[in-house]
């Protein structure tokens, strides 16, 4: 076979295992995404073609929109809460089942990832069920207490209710950030440990010295991640247990964009929502990247 | 022998407690999905939800969903769409991946760089034209949409593994493919394709769980109630438990939707762990 043959045939080769996972992609991923951008510099109500250019109307509007400012709130307070609260359990179970000597860890490490697996829809309707006022879980135990029953309406407030949706987003978290830690914490050398408890190093400090600066790497990516997560995918919850209310005081941007679009028909300024989120994602990630940079350890 | 673990009883009590408490957390709202499936609508109201189901159990509650709120046609809708788009999903991202591991071309970085980033950008974005693309192309209301978008939405993920995992496989072998004169197809289909089954599993086994689950991407694609999927229903039941009450059937049909994963689960948890975690390492 000549070269120049093999060539094309190779040619050919690469490009029929690459063109059309790159057509699918683009139309069904690219094109959407970049539509998105251009999409939230109309006016649009969706029902007709016609689209109105107004420039940056949509985000001149959103600056005004209280309800914008409350769903960006709202992100934050959920990226706060997630990271601190996930990072936490999630670390503590992932020393407690690699580094305390403890018996069955591995099934505590199958259970734990189960809520993982189950879909944010069920969770939601779960964790509603627990909140019910009727015949909810939460108010039924704290009757026991009580001679009268119980009927706090959980979901209902029209501050704080945020709160209530910080508990299943925490508890469904828990397990996918602690396998990945358990999987960074079982890679350290156990020479590092044993030379510690030579020095006399418990485990609070044993933890401290090796386990976080040789972890640190995974404990940024967890927390990168939780905050990406949380600000793109947060909303499903939301939408399930409160659909952004009552009076919007739960609303997220990820809902509030749902809401604008397809049940107000506003597709522009739902589309400009969606900037925001992708513009908040980014700078968030740059942010976190900046502050979380230090205290990296190479192991060698 | 070096001393390790918790040695003071007090605290190694504690721990255990806590996590022992945290294994009840999890797997009580599954078995607790399953006896008030059972219950009647009543026995909700008895303001005790942790209590046994009474006697007799209402095993009607399961077909019931089944039938009148249609969750049998929703579990044929959920696994056609389910298998297809994984199944579409891993050809288009396999052999993607094949060649970025494998062959240098001019902007073969860029591509995978394409790929990896798009993991970055919120998918909420593509929701809005994602339903009017689909819309103009008919696809709205149908499986082959749900399959289409959802193989897309599958490709970085899966490529992103599956380009690590034939990076990790010898070159001797595709070397001994080709001096005994195999093509490239020749090359990937028999010797690398059936070599890379334990990668091509674990990319299965997470999409299958992602997409079984997948709830906002269904809402908005399908309104027609004969082509939903489970999530989807499952979303429209619980709107509409605020006017009539069938919490018994609820349940049912929450019970339903999970079996299924924890099957998988039970059967493929390893794969599954490192799979999903292995996404989050970019």
């Amino acid at each position: 076979m000549n070269s120049r043959t093999e060539k094309r045939q190779r040619n050919l080769f690469i490009a029929s295992f690459i063109l059309p996972t790159l057509l699918f992609f683009g139309v069904f991923t690219i094109y959407p995404v970049v539509q998105g951008l251009y999409y939230s510099f109309f006016d649009w109500s969706g029902m007709s073609n016609k689209k109105t250019f107004i420039g940056f109307d949509n985000f001149k509007d959103m600056f005004h929109d209280p309800i914008v400012w409350r769903a960006i709130g709202n992100d934050y307070f959920l990226v706060a809460g997630k990271v601190i609260g996930i990072m936490a359990i999630a670390t503590f179970f992932a020393v407690a089942l690699t580094r305390f000597g403890f018996k069955m860890t591995g099934f505590f490490r199958s259970i734990f990832f189960i809520p993982n697996v189950i879909s944010v829809v069920v969770i939601g309707v779960l964790w509603n069920f627990i909140y019910n006022p009727q015949i909810g879980f939460l108010n039924a135990f704290l009757s026991l207490f009580t001679k009268e029953q119980v009927t706090i309406t959980w979901l209902g407030f029209t501050d704080h209710t945020i709160w209530m949706l910080l508990p299943p987003a925490v508890w469904a978290g828990i397990g996918f950030y602690m396998i990945l830690l358990i999987a960074a914490i079982q890679s350290i050398p156990a020479s590092y440990y044993e030379a510690a408890c030579i020095e006399g190093a418990g485990q609070w400090r044993q933890f401290r010295s090796v386990t976080v600066p040789l972890v640190w790497e995974q404990i940024k990516v967890s927390v990168l991640n939780i905050m990406m997560t949380t600000l793109n995918g947060s909303f499903v919850i939301v939408w399930i247990m409160t659909e952004g209310g009552p009076d919007n005081s739960t609303q997220v941007m990820g809902s509030y964009l749902y809401q604008m679009a397809f049940r107000q028909f506003h597709f522009g300024y739902g589309a400009s929502i969606g900037f925001i989120i992708l513009i908040l994602s980014l700078a968030t990630t740059i942010l976190l990247q900046r502050l979380m940079r230090h205290e990296a350890v190479e192991m060698s | 022998m070096m001393k390790t673990g918790i040695n003071n009883p007090i605290l190694k009590t504690l721990f255990y407690a806590l996590l022992i408490i945290w294994g009840i957390s999890v797997l009580y709202p599954l078995l607790w999905t399953l006896l008030d499936a059972l219950k009647d609508n009543g026995q909700f109201f008895l303001h005790s939800p942790w209590a046994l189901p009474n006697l007799p159990l209402i095993w009607e509650n399961f077909s019931y969903v089944w039938d009148k709120y249609n969750f049998g046609a929703y579990f044929v809708n959920s696994l056609i769409v389910t298998a297809g788009s994984t199944v579409l999903g891993l050809i288009l991202a396999a052999t993607t991946a094949y060649v970025l591991a494998r062959y240098k071309f001019r902007g073969s970085g860029g591509l995978y760089l394409l790929y990896i980033s798009s993991m970055m950008i919120p998918f909420v974005l593509a929701l809005i034209p994602l339903f009017f693309l689909m819309n103009s192309m008919q696809l709205i209301n149908t499986k082959i949409g749900l399959i289409m978008v959802y193989a897309s939405s599958i490709l970085a993920f899966g490529i992103f593994v599956l380009v690590g995992f034939f990076k990790s496989l010898p070159k001797e072998l595709e070397e001994a493919a080709i001096t005994d004169g195999a093509s490239h197809y020749g090359t990937f289909f028999r010797v690398m394709l059936p070599l890379s089954q334990p990668g091509l599993i674990t990319v299965a086994i997470v999409n299958i769980l992602n997409i079984w689950n997948e709830y906002i991407v269904g809402t908005v694609l399908v309104n027609d109630p004969k082509q939903y999927t489970i999530p989807v229903e499952i979303g429209v039941m619980q709107a509409e438990m605020q006017y009539r009450t069938e919490w018994g059937p609820l349940f049912a049909g929450l019970f339903i939707s999970i079996v299924p994963v924890l099957i998988i689960y039970i059967f493929f948890q390893r794969r599954i762990a490192s799979g999903i975690t292995a996404g989050a390492i970019k």
